[in-house]
């Protein structure tokens, strides 16, 4: 049964991790941080992250569609992933039951990270975040 | 923000002069002088203050509670993470060495990471309400604990930080803070643009009479996200603040000479107009 910091640890296991954080996308608030971040910075990463999942998760564009053509999920989103020529940013959306607006962001390196691992991980650290 | 790990921004914790001097370089300093010192002090003890109060253990923030927030409790019931019974029983069974939030996870009600969500969530949405600037002075009573437990220490200079970030935020979206507090109504635009669903179900709320904390409440969300959703609407033209009579409206110009008669007209559905009203009222309110 993890809280915020043992998530954040596990989160850090992963190959090629460097940097995680859970943070507040209303307002760019980082709750928990383990790691470096890209411009040395954690605060200003985690706001600037947090405006870009506030966008993707207001953005119909992007919501799955349910069969009456209303989107029910809050957020409507899984996970962002960001790429660039030596990392990647996979922010996963953590839902609760709870009224709440947090998600984790992980940096991994390029070279060792394995995308697609770090995202069904990510996942399952989600969920087990909330539900224990 | 809480690190896990001792990073090179974080100042020694020790030190705390330093902290003050370092939050006043970058302009935070002005929140509460009087909570800066007690977190020098690393007091224990409750700040209350006119809109709510803090709960602070070794100079920590712990707890906070506002009657413009709902509290933990509400969270937790509202949406069914926890039954109002489970809830009661373990209040009932909190006692000095039991804390309510203990009880909860020690009994599987509640995960950890559930409850540090949850709580955090609750805590710095009241004390955005408890630090918001007030007429009266703060008092402090030391050695006071509160029974719901302390889950994450929150530290002062954080919590500062966040508030004032809060406060810049709501003002970028919509500079109008008569939005916050006073009851709203909907308005019927020509073409209404899209709205979240976060949006829509606060929208849903609005009925003249309640005000963004009351629809939160309602909501059994945090009240800060929905005074931002609320600013969001209102400068979507979707809902605007109950004004207090028709009649107070054109007060500052008592007497002979009003010639903004057009502005006053409370009849007025030109959306031209209706734009320029909102537009003049958002420039005042600058």
């Amino acid at each position: 049964m993890p809280g915020i910091d043992e998530c954040l640890l596990e989160a850090m296991r992963l190959p090629g991790a460097r940097g995680a954080a859970l943070v507040d996308w209303t307002s760019g608030l980082a709750l928990g941080v383990v790691g470096e971040s890209p411009g040395g910075d954690q605060e200003a990463s985690a706001a600037e992250a947090a405006e870009l999942a506030r966008l993707a998760a207001e953005h119909r564009a992007f919501a799955a569609v349910g069969e009456d053509g209303q989107e029910g999920d809050d957020p409507p989103l899984e996970d962002l992933i960001v790429s660039n020529r030596d990392s990647y940013h996979v922010l996963r959306f953590v839902r609760t039951s709870f009224d709440s607006s947090v998600f984790l962001h992980l940096w991994l390196t390029r070279a060792e990270g394995n995308l697609a691992l770090a995202r069904i991980r990510l996942g399952e650290m989600a969920g087990r975040l909330v539900l224990g | 923000m809480t690190a896990v790990k001792a990073t090179p921004t974080t100042p020694p914790p020790r030190l705390p002069v330093r902290d003050k001097a370092a939050a006043g370089e970058r302009g935070w300093g002005g929140v509460s002088p009087m909570l800066t010192r007690l977190a020098a002090e690393e007091a224990t003890g409750v700040l209350v203050r006119e809109r709510g109060s803090l709960h602070l253990v070794d100079g920590h923030v712990v707890h906070a509670e506002s009657p413009s927030a709902p509290g933990l409790e509400l969270l937790l019931t509202a949406h069914g993470t926890l039954g109002a019974e489970a809830w009661e029983a373990a209040a009932r069974a909190t006692d000095d060495r039991h804390a309510t939030t203990r009880l909860l996870v020690d009994g599987g009600l509640l995960s950890p990471g559930a409850l540090e969500l949850c709580h955090l969530g609750a805590l710095y949405d009241a004390a955005y309400f408890v630090l918001a600037p007030s007429s009266t002075p703060g008092r402090f009573r030391y050695g006071v604990t509160h029974p719901i437990g302390g889950v994450r220490p929150v530290p002062v200079t954080a919590l500062e930080r966040e508030t004032l970030r809060r406060r810049d935020l709501l003002h970028r979206v919509w500079p109008d803070a008569a939005t916050d507090g006073t009851p709203l109504v909907r308005a019927d635009p020509v073409a209404p643009p899209p709205v979240t669903a976060r949006q829509a179900a606060v929208l849903a709320q609005v009925d003249g009479v309640r005000t963004a904390p009351d629809i939160a409440r309602v909501l059994g969300r945090r009240a800060y996200p929905t005074l931002l959703d609320v600013r969001r609407l209102v400068s979507a033209g979707l809902v605007s603040p109950r004004p207090p009579t028709p009649a107070t409206r054109p007060s500052p110009g008592t007497g002979t000479g009003t010639t903004d008669s057009v502005g006053t007209d409370p009849h007025v559905t030109d959306p031209d107009i209706t734009l320029l009203k909102r537009l003049r009222d958002a420039l005042e309110a600058l």
